[in-house]
């Protein structure tokens, strides 16, 4: 065993090519995890800040924020990473309980198109009057 | 898995033309040139063949090399070999004449060479795949064929299984029922619907495609992996066994690293050459897991 | 390696409460975004507005218990997602101790931000 080569780690992003859409729904399904997450503590932290003192601190911060594009553009981000993962999330929850097992894989596909069509329906309303 | 390619039907074989013989000519003499003209019908027909044949592609396989012990081959490369092609060569065959040609160092594993011995599974074109199921036809050339991923290898084609093998062992997979029936000549009875459920999981030839395949198995060097956990799900399920072994063998499979690191990611089902719904068969040990726990509350 | 096994070390729980935060998570956070972002706009919330919806225990109740179980629900995808990977032994545990007492201060402090949003304190 000592002299073996070692081939590679997991997610070999070289043959992504080759990817099957079981593979591809794992690493979306992590990646927006960890968005949400990181995205959960900042949340609170923000609204920490705003809290803090008098009320008028609070409207003026959200107003603040809601006034830059990139924050406008960055909450139509964040709807499209929780929408997918609550989309390929109810996915993993059908095959938990053992449903629809034969069509996981159109299921993913489905997930996608949704998240696509949500998020491009709702740009409307996150930018209006910025 | 049958080749989709059609051979050109072989030209019809010519009508051995009987000449209508004057009543004069011996019979014999009659029956053996009706025996010459077929002969020389079958001639044309065997030259045609092969004229067909030589017109068919070579086909080129690229082969993943590596040999600690020679220089030259310390880093890995990859070498081209030109094939002849025939109908229904599969990976295997390639491989054997490329060795059998060309390169007599060119190991890899193989055995019976119909998919039942499970020692040549291989990486061809980017997935987890028998070299002796696999059709040539059914791939974009140049093939290109390599060792399994995520595992040690040893020398050209051949990874180190031993971890695979351990994983197996783990779940103690042979038969263990609680008691045995009374008399010394009674059988231990199984309904055909209790083999019907086992039967998919019966199959599993231990080739290590399935765990190779995964990215939890790749990254969780403890994971107990499809293969071991399908087994114990064949072992579980069969109704011979009796309550207490099931419970056991439950309580060995829902450790950390036994059924809850399957993330349903589908690639051990998509590549297992005997059809083995692996990611269906965790899933249920996984719900019979959560339904024995609760009932202890 | 049948004798690592130990009966102490059960998987199953964290797996059944990963889906049945999961299940709570999908109807709280779609009902949030709605709330927050199509039934009013982002842009026009005020201290007013928030304090009268916080005031409403119903709603306090469940907001609290968005918090609770997303961070659960968070912290534990996060967890897996390194065990996963290959996260192992001692680095194992330290990293456990250390979501787990990220998860309280979180709590903690989205709790503390909640009830300011109030008028009951």
């Amino acid at each position: 065993m000592s002299e073996t080569y070692d081939r590679g780690s997991v997610e070999d992003f070289g043959r992504w090519r080759e990817f099957q859409s079981g593979m591809w729904a794992w690493i979306f399904h992590k990646f927006t995890g960890w968005v949400l997450v990181g995205y959960l503590f900042t949340h609170i932290a923000v609204l920490s800040t705003a809290t803090a003192s008098d009320p008028t601190v609070y409207t003026d911060t959200l107003h603040g924020l809601e006034n830059l594009l990139v924050v406008r553009v960055l909450e139509v981000g964040l709807l499209a990473v929780a929408v997918f993962h609550i989309l390929n999330g109810v996915r993993l929850l059908m095959v938990d309980l053992g449903l629809g097992l034969e069509s996981q894989d159109k299921s993913f596909y489905a997930s996608l198109v949704v998240t696509a069509a949500i998020t491009v329906a709702s740009v409307p309303t996150f930018l209006a009057g910025v | 898995m049958s080749t989709q390619i059609e051979q050109q039907e072989a030209e019809e074989e010519d009508e051995a033309e009987t000449e209508i013989e004057p009543a004069e000519k011996p019979h014999q003499e009659r029956r053996l040139s009706e025996k010459r003209a077929r002969a020389e019908a079958n001639e044309r027909q065997r030259r045609e063949r092969e004229a067909v044949r030589e017109a068919e592609n070579d086909i080129r396989i690229k082969v993943f090399r590596y040999d600690p012990e020679v220089e030259g081959k310390e880093e890995p490369r990859f070498d081209d070999f030109r094939v002849p092609f025939h109908k229904g060569m599969t990976v295997l065959d390639a491989l054997i004449y490329a060795r059998d040609h060309y390169d007599s160092s060119l190991t890899f594993r193989h055995s019976c060479r119909q998919a039942v011995c499970g020692s040549d599974a291989l990486f061809v074109n980017g997935q987890q795949r028998l070299g002796c199921k696999t059709q040539i036809a059914d791939l974009e050339t140049p093939v290109r064929i390599e060792p399994l991923p995520h595992q040690d290898v040893v020398k050209d084609l051949v990874v180190d299984m031993e971890h695979f093998y351990e994983q197996m062992h783990a779940v103690e997979p042979y038969f263990q029922p609680d008691d045995l029936p009374e008399g010394e000549l009674e059988e231990q009875r199984q309904t055909p619907e209790n083999r019907e459920k086992v039967k998919m999981s019966t199959r599993c030839i231990w080739c290590g495609a399935c765990m190779s395949s995964c990215n939890i198995a790749a990254g969780d060097n403890q994971y107990l992996g499809p293969a071991a956990i399908n087994k114990a799900y064949r072992f579980a399920m069969d109704e011979r066994e009796g309550e207490n072994a099931k419970q056991e063998r439950i309580e060995t499979i829902e450790q950390e690293h036994g059924v809850w690191r399957c993330q349903t990611q589908f690639s051990c089902t998509e590549v297992c050459p005997k059809d083995i719904p692996l990611t269906e068969h965790i899933q249920e040990l996984k719900r019979e897991a959560v339904k024995s726990n609760l009932k202890f509350w | 390696m049948a004798e690592y096994y130990s009966s102490f070390e059960r998987g199953g729980v964290r797996w059944l409460l990963q889906r049945v935060t999961a299940v709570f998570l999908i109807g709280v956070l779609a009902f949030h975004f709605f709330l927050l972002h199509f039934v009013n706009h982002a842009a026009d919330i005020t201290f007013a507005g928030t304090q009268a919806r916080m005031s409403q225990v119903g709603y306090f109740a469940t907001m609290w218990l968005f918090l609770v179980t997303a961070t659960f629900h968070g912290v534990n995808g996060v967890y897996n997602a390194l065990v996963n990977q290959g996260l192992d032994g001692t680095a194992k545990r330290a990293v456990g101790a250390v979501l787990t007492l990220a998860s309280v201060a979180l709590i903690a402090q989205g709790t503390r931000v909640a009830l300011a949003m109030t008028d009951l304190l």
